[in-house]
């Protein structure tokens, strides 16, 4: 019996709960392939950049990694709707992502036309909000505001929808640019600032909800296909099991580490006007040229 | 043959200094804007740029002036033939490593071309590989020339002027 | 990797440059592994190059040579030689305390270490201080840097291991004080045993140290200006050293008149040589790094730790000699990534406390830089100064164990590591 091996890279920390989930993925699917199909998992980018290891995959290599829709974006450009202000609002209608026909096309040209297999997309990393120092209630109020933001266009363009001044700046420099005040906020998920101490650094968190953040587990095609059926199969279906029970894991931590926030000095602004910024975040489809393509696969999911 | 080397030479370190300077403008240039509330994203992104470009433009420089450090702990006790058969070996694992770095750069930089440079649809990552392949061929020809040299003071290779004689 | 290992003990015993030697050792590993695409050298190489954190190299090894054509730095050595010229060792004195002021200025031990031995190396050698003395303690003044706060690799180390950084700062001012100390007097000695002789006879009248102070102030303001650029929020500490480099022309050319488009281009020119070398070398330890993480050497080495000893004590040191041994392949930087998530919950695990533990893994991986086979702040600083690494061997032993004492000591007085976050933050 020929075996085989996956080495799978994230970004994430090893106490993210997505680590755990990968972790658990690969169990799952060692245990249902009797140990024919082996994952290792690297986290904290040990395997190298994402954009590196996404070349690597196109190249046709036994390694995988967990994207978003932004960088995916890079090569089918429709796809990254998914990561834009208030596309999706909840995990329900994240899962109904996988049925969506338009979603199917555009997976299917990744495959076909950049050698990139999307194994499954029910990893939801929860709401990012607005991480700042002072309350932000409208659009307004982020005016002026420097918020730390992910260099991708749809991200860029999101955050000046919402009324913020994106910074793009070097992960490692979030902590010290706040302190600093080289930036006056990021947006981020609640477990963020637990992770990176970021409660030290500001006072507040404003739950925005503007993007629910969607993974991608990407795997180069090429290789995909040259598994058994039974392991392909074996290996979408534990992605999408572990994706769901990691998501309403992290819904959990969410909540947890809101508390955590509290307790350590920070005050959460609940009653924010989702209105006017879903309002207001309309203009980065505009502005990317993504009107119809959100409308499509929103009116295909029944949003 | 000489002056259109020394007019590379030349070049080459223009184009180095120019981007290592390139930086520091764009860099300082981010932060002040910054400062002033008018963040210029794309400051940050060039100036990674230009630092693969300076970085491997340089390394030639170096290169060619010896400025890359070896340990000589068993060179230096060698007897002077043995070492000099060493310095020979160095040049041809160097060189071959070198053809390796821009073929494969080149195929990169090539395969590659979609991805996009920090999320920028129009600019392609291949501009920042393609420094690489540049630095890896002026590594390469550093690496000639000096085996050239290095067969010239040995006496085993004549110069076309001596053959000309 | 044993092959690769090997293959780079070889080259680099055939006298082939370091940076190369690395390279091509570590592209065997891909040879061994014909399932990973051809291109992953190359593609490792250029990563590193975007890699924000490093910046700083080049920056301040640019800073470092226009200062010295901007009249800071003869204005610097002035001060210095009034203010230290009646201590034994003087100069080298003074480069260990301007590494703990730029400490706060610069996060990379591999940029200062640069920067200092373009500022002071030709001046020690040109007083009399033998060579590889000069370069080793301009090199391991530099350990001070990432331990003064603020420093990139407790940034990353707190942010990966969800670790208080606010902590990890505070954490480190003792250390580096005793640092600084146990350096100076490992100077204090060797100069006192080889009878290096003060320059001076007498102390500096108050007159002469008025002078030397007004005459130095631009030079004495570098890093406090610097320390403001940060503080005030203009420059992230990846950035700051653009703004050095803008700091010393700035100063040369309108303040102290003495830097013509001439000495410009010779800085530049002189940059272009120091940036190559060593650029070239971190830029493809890269390839070297990736084998180690595929391997997962450091979990292997964990898991045996955990064998061998239950004691914290006993795994702080193991975990110590391995990131120093490791860091003799692998920047400081590429190893808190990869080390933190495998170490740290090893340590919890055994009861130990995350803040002292960072510091001591920090200090652990820095020193990695200021020794052979492969350290890139020695390679630095000897490539600059043309320092055989024989002699700077030699020369930096008493260095090497004041800091290894150091680390011992922290290791086993976890108190003062954690006196003063303690006192901060209760
Ligand atoms: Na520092
Ligand atoms: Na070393």
């Amino acid at each position: 019996q020929e075996t085989y091996t996956l080495r799978f890279n994230h970004v994430l920390g090893p106490n993210e709960p997505f680590h755990q989930g990968f972790l658990d993925w690969a169990e799952r699917v060692e245990q249902r392939t009797d140990g024919g199909l082996t994952i290792e998992v690297f986290h904290s980018a040990q395997l190298g950049v994402e954009e590196d290891i996404i070349e690597q995959i196109r190249q046709g290599a036994n390694i995988g990694q967990n994207t978003d829709a932004a960088r995916l974006g890079n090569y089918v450009p429709g796809i990254a709707v998914v990561n834009g202000p208030y596309f999706v609002e909840s995990l329900e209608e994240a899962y109904q992502l996988a049925d969506s026909p338009t979603m199917q096309e555009w997976q299917q040209e990744l495959a076909d036309e950049h050698g990139l297999k999307v194994v499954c997309f029910d990893w939801v990393q929860g709401f990012r909000n607005f991480f700042t120092n002072k309350p932000i209630r409208t659009p307004e109020d982020l005016a002026g505001q420097r918020i730390r933001t992910p260099p991708a266009p749809i991200w860029q363009e999101s955050i000046r929808a919402l009324g913020a001044e994106p910074v793009a700046l070097n992960f490692t420099d979030i902590y010290p640019g706040l302190q600093q005040q080289a930036v006056d906020g990021a947006e981020l998920v609640y477990p963020n600032i637990t992770a990176a101490n970021l409660y030290e650094v500001l006072s507040h968190g404003s739950e925005t909800k503007h993007i629910l953040l969607v993974n991608f587990q990407v795997v180069s095609s090429q290789w995909f296909n040259g598994l058994p059926e039974d392991y392909q199969t074996a290996l979408v279906e534990e992605c999408r099991t572990a994706g769901q029970e990691t998501s309403a894991t992290i819904e959990e931590a969410v909540a947890e580490a809101k508390a955590e926030v509290m307790e350590q000095g920070m005050t959460v602004v609940e009653d924010v006007d989702l209105e006017a910024f879903r309002e207001a975040g309309e203009k980065a489809y505009e502005e990317l040229g993504l009107v119809e393509a959100k409308n499509k696969v929103q009116e295909e999911i029944g949003k | 043959m000489g002056t259109i080397y020394a007019l590379l030479k030349r070049l080459e370190a223009v184009l180095a200094g120019t981007f290592l300077l390139l930086m520091v403008v764009l860099i300082f240039t981010g932060g002040v804007a910054r400062m002033l509330g008018h963040p210029l994203n794309w400051t940050i992104d060039l100036s990674t740029a230009s630092f693969a470009w300076g970085a491997f433009l340089c390394a030639d420089v170096a290169w060619r002036n010896n400025a890359l450090m070896s340990i000589d702990v068993l060179t230096a006790r060698l007897p002077a033939r043995a070492a000099r058969a060493l310095t020979y070996a160095n040049y041809l694992i160097i060189a071959g490593f070198l053809v390796y770095v821009i073929y494969a750069g080149t195929w990169l930089s090539w395969t590659s071309r979609a991805r996009a440079f920090q999320g920028i649809p129009s600019v392609s990552y291949s501009w920042v590989t393609a420094s690489i392949v540049v630095g890896g061929l002026l590594l390469l020809l550093t690496t000639l020339i000096k085996v050239h040299a290095a067969l010239k003071e040995d006496g085993l290779f004549r110069s076309s002027s001596t053959v000309a004689r | 990797m044993l092959i690769v290992a090997i293959a780079f003990i070889v080259l680099l015993l055939m006298g082939m440059p370091v940076a190369f030697a690395i390279a091509i050792s570590g592209t065997l590993f891909f040879i061994q592994h014909p399932e990973l695409p051809f291109t992953i050298p190359v593609q490792v190489t250029v990563s590193q190059t975007q890699n924000f954190a490093l910046l700083a190299v080049p920056l301040f090894i640019m800073a470092g040579n226009l200062m010295n054509r901007s009249g800071i730095t003869e204005r610097l050595l002035e001060l210095a030689s009034v203010l230290t010229g009646r201590l034994t060792g003087g100069l080298a004195q003074v480069s260990i305390a301007l590494s703990a002021l730029m400490g706060g200025v610069s996060g990379s031990a591999i940029a200062d270490a640069a920067m200092q031995s373009r500022i002071l190396g030709d001046e020690m050698v040109k007083r009399g201080f033998p060579l590889g003395f000069a370069a080793s303690v301009l090199s391991y003044g530099a350990v001070l840097t990432p331990i003064i706060p603020p420093g990139i690799g407790m940034i990353l180390y707190g942010t990966i291991g969800q670790v208080s950084i606010g902590r990890l700062f505070a954490a480190g001012f003792v250390p580096a004080f005793l640092l600084w100390l146990s350096l100076s007097v490992a100077v204090w000695l060797t100069a006192k045993r080889r009878g290096y002789m003060p320059e001076r006879e007498q102390w500096p009248t108050g007159r002469e140290a008025i002078r030397a102070f007004t005459g130095g102030i631009w030079a004495i303001l570098f890093p406090v200006f610097l320390l403001l650029g940060l503080r005030m929020g203009v420059f992230t500490p990846s950035e700051i050293g653009a703004f050095a480099v803008v700091y010393a022309i700035f100063i040369g050319v309108l303040i102290y008149r003495k830097m013509k488009v001439r000495g410009f281009l010779e800085a530049m020119e002189g940059s272009l040589g120091d940036v190559g070398s060593v650029m070239f070398l971190i830029a493809l330890s890269a390839i070297f790094s990736y084998g180690i993480v595929l391997d997962r050497v450091p979990e292997v080495v964990s898991g045996w730790i955990l064998g061998v000893t239950g004691n914290l004590q006993g795994a702080m040191i193991l975990v110590a000699l391995f990131v120093l041994v490791i860091g003799f392949f692998i920047d400081a930087t590429v190893l808190i990534i990869m080390l933190t998530p495998i170490f740290l919950p090893l340590i919890r695990q055994l009861g130990g406390d995350p803040v002292h533990f960072g510091i001591v893994f920090i200090l652990a991986a820095t020193i990695g830089n200021f020794t052979p086979p492969v350290g890139a702040a020695m390679y630095a600083v000897c490539s600059i100064m043309k320092c055989p690494i024989g002699a700077y061997t030699r020369e930096s032993v008493p260095l090497f164990a004041a800091v290894a004492l150091v680390t011992l000591f922290l290791i086993f007085v976890p108190g003062a590591v954690l006196l003063l976050p303690n006192l901060i933050f209760g």
